[in-house]
């Protein structure tokens, strides 16, 4: 089954945009996705007909928002295959789903020269919260190393869970080489050696099956714009007994139970961790972004991004002064590939597709442990969506013939 | 017709900077980076009283970058440290305002160019950083050894 890209592309108004003349080939959806137009109706609707703060009111709108709200959670929890609808928290996004994960759950139980482990593919979310909760406590931090290949090293995976970290932080998904980590040996390991597991599915969201029961991961953090949802919303799953541990992390409304002038009690997950008033409407956006990813089939999605990686690769190894990053193969890769163009920096690649209307990112991409281990400051990535379509790829490629030009 | 005259100049300086490498010994020196893209640049400056007498950059970045530090190299060579002054505050005026002084000097109007493409103003700012902290160090030589 593929996905019909001509029925997708209708409903994303921004894609009938023009970009300096040409039309719009956006492809950096490991960055944030565009919006359908259900996303962007569910936004409207919400503020014109049912706009209230939540759980506080006893009038009408705000028990309607409250449902609402409620109901994405719900539907967030369904959508990960989460036990408990409480074991979902709403964030802004994957960086605040770990920063909270490493100051409510790692922060007060870290003592000096204890270890987490992370991964030289981290994104720099998945890494800077876990170095500054470390210093601040004297932990360590080790890095499970990358192969040439572009796949972890599993053998000092091994290694490095012999020193019994307090967790180990790990990506699904690379958002520079594609990776797709094996999680379920990783997470067996880990938990082999009684080591919780943070997941970062920042890249895997709406591309790649997500279960966290069947996993068996501690946490699980990801973004809602990167699903074709609004920015502003994301969530952190936790299993339950780290939920038990956890400690509040930000204090204020909405996740007290009692306050006296001295102390205060705190209400039950998850709104102990969701101090003052939630981003209402983007959970609501970010429930029919879910929909839409489902109405069309992660399946369905994963083999589209698929193929026009297949034909990407075909194409790029092709191309003269090209140096692809990241595993050859298609089965252990997602939709995205970075690369470098010989004698021509990143930045400068982007600028000249830019001018053929072609999108593309250019740079570290919050990743520079894994560039300075690829030995290159920067490189261009192409990630793609549902609305890709092959035509884009080819343009693209062409218009990797105009930089060479310039440039020569 | 001067757009691309222009462009013209900012490829050429691209393609062969000037005044690229490191002056050894140096008596003022920066290393600056652009924490957004990981472009790195490193200006050595040996002086003659006031003067600089010579002047060299290294860069590791895009284009813009390299081709802004080499127009910056060729303006500032021979030049007082209040003079290069001058001219890194033109550099920000003009890069702010986009109107030109008059009458400009040489190297400012290829930079001009850059304003189209917004993002890319701070890949040219990056040589630019570079000598201001160098003449920071030089009115504060203090500060500098800590």
């Amino acid at each position: 089954m593929s996905v019909p890209t001509e029925a997708v592309r209708a409903e994303f108004p921004i894609l009938q945009r023009a970009i300096h003349g040409h039309p719009l080939a956006y492809l950096d959806n490991a960055s944030t996705t565009q919006k359908p137009k259900a996303v962007i109706e569910a936004f409207t609707e919400f503020w014109s007909r049912s706009n209230a703060n939540i759980h506080r009111g006893v009038y009408q709108l705000s028990e309607e928002a409250s449902d609402a709200y409620e109901q994405a959670r719900s539907r967030v929890a369904c959508f990960l295959n989460a036990p408990e609808a409480s074991q979902v928290i709403f964030t802004r996004g994957t960086t605040e789903s770990i920063n909270l994960a490493a100051y409510a759950w790692a922060r007060p139980r870290l003592q000096p020269d204890d270890r987490i482990l992370l991964t030289e593919m981290e994104h720099h979310s998945n890494q800077v919260p876990w170095q500054v909760v470390a210093q601040e406590r004297g932990a360590q931090l080790d890095y499970v190393p990358i192969l040439d290949s572009g796949v972890l090293d599993l053998e000092v995976l091994q290694t490095l869970l012999c020193r019994r970290p307090k967790l180990l932080a790990v990506t699904a998904i690379s958002n520079v080489l594609g990776t797709i980590n094996p999680l379920p040996e990783i997470i067996a390991l880990a938990h082999k050696h009684e080591v919780p597991v943070l997941v970062d599915a920042a890249q895997a969201v709406g591309r790649f099956p997500l279960d966290v029961r069947a996993l068996g991961c501690d946490f699980l953090a990801f973004s809602g714009h990167k699903v074709y949802g609004p920015t502003g919303i994301g969530a952190l799953y936790v299993q339950a007994d780290r939920l038990a541990e956890m400690q509040p992390w930000q204090g204020g409304g909405g996740m007290i139970s009692r306050v006296s002038r001295e102390r205060s009690t705190w209400a039950e997950a998850p709104a102990k961790f969701e101090a003052g008033t939630p981003p209402v409407a983007e959970a609501v956006g970010l429930n029919a972004a879910l929909d839409f990813v489902e109405r069309w089939g992660i399946a369905e999605i994963q083999q589209h991004e698929r193929d026009l990686t297949d034909l990407a690769l075909g194409l790029l190894v092709e191309e003269p002064g090209v140096t692809l990053f990241g595993p050859s193969s298609t089965d252990q890769r997602s939709g995205l590939i970075s690369f470098a163009l010989e004698g021509v920096h990143p930045h400068d690649v982007a600028q000249i597709l830019d001018e053929s209307g072609i999108a593309v990112r250019a740079g570290h991409h919050c990743a520079q442990v894994l560039h300075e281990r690829l030995q290159v400051p920067a490189t261009v990535r192409m990630s793609f969506g549902i609305y890709n379509t092959d035509e884009e790829v080819r343009r693209t490629q062409q218009a990797l013939a105009q930089v060479r030009e310039v440039f020569a | 017709m001067s757009g691309t005259l222009y462009r013209d100049v900012l490829m050429d300086h691209m393609k062969h900077p000037r005044f690229s490498g490191k002056v050894e010994p140096a008596d003022l020196r920066a290393a600056v980076n652009n924490p957004l893209c990981g472009d790195e640049l490193e200006l050595t400056i040996a002086l003659d009283g006031p003067l600089i007498r010579e002047a060299r950059t290294l860069a590791r970045g895009c284009s813009v970058c390299v081709a802004s530090a080499s127009l910056m190299g060729e303006a500032i060579q021979g030049r007082s440290l209040e003079e290069s002054s001058r001219l890194s505050q033109m550099f920000r005026e003009a890069m702010a305002s986009g109107t030109l002084p008059d009458p400009p000097p040489e190297f400012l109007p290829p930079l001009m160019q850059i304003r189209q493409h917004k993002s890319r103003v701070k890949c040219a700012a990056l040589a630019w950083n570079a000598l201001d902290e160098c003449l920071h160090h030089a009115a504060f030589p203090d500060e500098e050894k800590r």
